[in-house]
C-alpha cells in the first residue's frame, strides 16, 4: 500500500497573534469570510456616508499583478482603493501598512490582517527587507500591492516627495503601476481625528504605466519616482 | 435542562464551582510557595495560566445554560476539526472542510431543536442519523468536481474528521438536554482532566514499562493503571452529580473515563505521530492546540452518553 503524504500547514505551531502579524499569511476560511463581509459593508458605508465616486475603474488591469500608488492624506485612502478593486480580488490585494502603527497591538493587527489584508511594512528599520517581501508577493501572478510612496499621511494637504522605495520595487519587479489620486480625504479624516466626517470623496484611477524599458540604476529609480509623482499630481488637478 | 436560574439553584453546579475554585486556588498557592523557595516553575506557570483562562470559560458557558453549552461544544468541535484539517493538509480543500463545518453546525442544530415527533428538546433521531447524511455528502464532492486524483485520501480524512471530532465530541452538547445535565457535563469535564493528570503523575512516580512505545513513548503501563484506579474512585466522591446512579453504574462510569480518556489521548498521539508534528496547534499557551486539550474527552463522551441512555434514558 502506498503511504499517504500529509502537508501540514506551515504555521501550525504559531499562536493567534503570530498568525496575524506574520507575513505572508496562510489562507483561512474564516478570515476570507469576514473580509468579504467587511468589504461589502465598507462599500455600502463609503457610498452612503462619503458619497464616494470612483473614476477610471476601467484602467485597472483585468489580470496579472500590478502596483497601485496613491497620495496619502488619511486612512480613507486605503479603504477607497479597496472599494475600487473587484470583490473577487480583495483577498489578493495587499495594502502596505506601517508595521509600527497597524500591527502595534493585537486588536489593531486583527483589523489590519483580517479586514484590510494589510502587508506589515517596516518603514523604520527594515525598509529594504520589507521591499523584498513586497516583490516576493508580487511574483505570484494576480497579487496586487497598494502602496503610498509618500510614506506617511500629509497634514497640510500638500503632496510630499515620493520615497525611492516605489522606484526600487518597480525596477525589481518590472510590473505596471496604476497611479491614483483621492480627493477629499484630508477634509474627511485628518490625521489625529478619531472618526471620519461625512465629506465627499473622489477617487481617480489613471492609466497603468510600464517602466520595462528602464534599467536598474539609481537614475531610473529617481526617474520613476518623479514620473509617478507628477502623474498622481496630474490626476489630482483633474479631480479638483 | 440548564438555565442561569437553574444554575444558581443547582447544588451540583455550585458544588463543582467550589471544587474547581478550591483546586485552582490551592494549586496557585502551591506554585506561589514553590516560586518563593526558588524552584523553577515557569513552565508549570504557563500551564496554570492556561487553566486560569479555560476554567472560567467552561464554568461560565455552563452557567449561561443549554444554548451556550451547545454553541460552545460546536465551536470547540469546529476549531478542533480545523486543527486536524490544518495538520493533515485537508484544509487546502475548502469544499470538504466547509462541508464538515456545516455538518458540525447541523449537529448543534439537532442538539438544540425540539424533537418534532416526541416534543422533547434535542432531536435525537436527527443527531444520530447525521453521520450518514454528512458522510454521504462528503463522498459526493469528488463527483461534483469531476476529480479522482487524491480524492480517496481527502474524503477519508473528512469523514474521520467529521465522525471523530464532530459527531463523537458533539454528544457533549446533546447532554445539555438531559435532566442531570449539570452533573453529567461537569463530571465528565472534571473526571477526564483528573484522569489525564493522574496518568501523568502515576507515570512519573511509578512508570517503568512502556504502554505503546511506537505511539507515545512517554506513557507507561503503570501510569495507565494508576489513572484507571483514580478514575474508579472519582465517581464515588462525585456521587452527588448523579444521585440516581447505583453503585455498579459508578464503577462503569469510572471505567469509561479511565479507559476512554487514555484511548482518546492515544488516538491523537498516533495521528500526530503519523503526520510528524508535536502539537495540533498553539491556541492555548502551555497546552498546545484545542485538540491537545480535549483529546481525552472525545472517546469518553459518546460512550458515557450511550451507556447512560441505555441504563436511565437521556431525558
Amino acid at each position: 500500500m502506498t503511504e499517504w503524504e500529509y502537508h501540514p500547514a506551515p504555521d501550525i505551531d504559531e499562536t493567534m497573534a503570530e498568525h496575524l502579524r506574520n507575513f505572508p499569511r496562510q489562507p483561512y476560511m474564516f478570515m476570507y469570510a469576514l473580509r468579504s463581509m467587511a468589504a461589502l459593508l465598507l462599500r455600502g458605508w463609503m457610498r452612503l456616508y462619503h458619497r464616494l465616486r470612483i473614476d477610471g475603474r476601467e484602467h485597472l488591469p483585468a489580470s496579472g499583478s500590478f502596483i497601485l500608488v496613491c497620495n496619502h492624506t488619511s486612512h480613507l485612502d486605503t479603504l477607497c482603493m479597496l472599494c475600487a478593486m473587484p470583490l473577487n480580488k480583495i483577498h489578493r490585494t495587499f495594502p502596505a501598512a506601517a508595521a509600527d502603527y497597524f500591527f502595534s497591538s493585537l486588536p489593531r493587527s486583527a483589523v489590519s490582517a483580517i479586514l484590510i489584508n494589510a502587508l506589515p511594512f517596516d518603514r523604520q528599520v527594515n525598509g529594504a527587507e520589507s521591499l523584498t517581501v513586497c516583490s516576493h508577493l508580487l511574483n505570484t501572478e494576480g497579487n496586487v500591492l497598494i502602496i503610498f510612496p509618500e510614506g506617511t499621511r500629509t497634514t497640510t494637504g500638500e503632496m510630499q516627495r515620493f520615497r525611492s522605495g516605489i522606484g526600487r520595487l518597480v525596477v525589481a519587479t518590472r510590473l505596471p503601476v496604476v497611479p491614483c489620486y483621492l480627493d477629499g480625504g484630508l477634509k474627511a479624516w485628518p490625521k489625529g481625528k478619531l472618526w471620519p466626517r461625512p465629506y465627499r470623496l473622489h477617487l481617480r484611477i489613471g492609466a497603468p504605466v510600464s517602466y520595462e524599458q528602464l534599467d536598474e540604476s539609481s537614475e531610473s529609480v529617481r526617474k520613476i519616482c518623479h514620473d509617478l509623482q507628477s502623474r498622481v499630481a496630474e490626476l489630482g488637478e483633474i479631480a479638483q | 435542562m440548564m438555565t442561569i436560574d437553574l444554575a444558581l439553584q443547582s447544588d451540583i453546579y455550585l458544588n463543582y464551582l467550589a471544587i474547581v475554585g478550591g483546586v485552582l486556588g490551592f494549586a496557585g498557592m502551591v506554585l506561589g510557595v514553590m516560586t518563593i523557595f526558588g524552584k523553577d516553575v515557569s513552565s508549570i506557570w504557563r500551564t496554570y495560566r492556561g487553566w486560569l483562562i479555560m476554567i472560567p470559560l467552561v464554568m461560565g458557558t455552563i452557567f449561561l445554560g443549554r444554548t451556550a453549552v451547545i454553541v460552545g461544544v460546536a465551536l470547540l468541535a469546529i476549531f478542533g476539526f480545523k486543527e486536524f484539517a490544518r495538520a493533515t493538509g485537508l484544509y487546502d480543500d475548502w469544499w470538504l472542510t466547509g462541508l464538515v463545518y456545516l455538518g458540525i453546525i447541523a449537529l448543534a442544530v439537532a442538539s438544540f431543536v425540539t424533537d418534532p415527533r416526541l416534543g422533547y428538546p434535542g432531536w435525537y433521531g436527527l443527531f444520530m442519523s447525521l453521520p450518514a447524511y454528512v458522510a454521504g455528502a462528503i463522498l459526493l464532492i469528488p463527483i461534483l468536481r469531476n476529480r479522482a486524483k487524491g480524492q480517496l485520501q481527502q474524503v477519508a480524512l473528512a469523514v474521520v474528521g467529521f465522525i471523530y471530532f464532530g459527531w463523537m465530541f458533539s454528544h457533549l452538547g446533546f447532554l445539555a438536554n438531559t435532566k442531570y445535565a449539570y452533573g453529567y457535563i461537569l463530571y465528565l469535564v472534571l473526571a477526564v482532566e483528573i484522569n489525564d493528570i493522574a496518568a501523568f503523575t502515576c507515570g512519573k512516580l511509578f512508570g517503568k514499562r512502556k504502554l505503546r512505545e511506537n505511539i507515545s513513548p512517554n506513557k507507561t503501563i503503570e501510569g495507565s493503571i494508576g489513572a484507571i484506579c483514580v478514575s474508579l474512585i472519582i465517581p464515588w466522591l462525585l456521587w452527588f452529580s448523579f444521585p440516581h446512579f447505583e453503585p455498579w453504574h459508578l464503577v462503569l462510569t469510572g471505567l469509561i473515563v479511565g479507559v476512554g480518556g487514555q484511548l482518546g489521548d492515544l488516538v491523537i498521539s498516533y495521528i500526530k505521530r503519523d503526520i510528524g508534528i508535536k502539537d495540533m496547534g498553539a491556541v492555548i499557551e502551555g497546552h498546545g492546540g484545542i485538540l491537545d486539550r480535549v483529546d481525552s474527552m472525545i472517546f469518553v463522551v459518546p460512550i458515557f452518553f450511550h451507556v447512560v441512555r441505555w441504563v436511565h434514558g437521556i431525558r
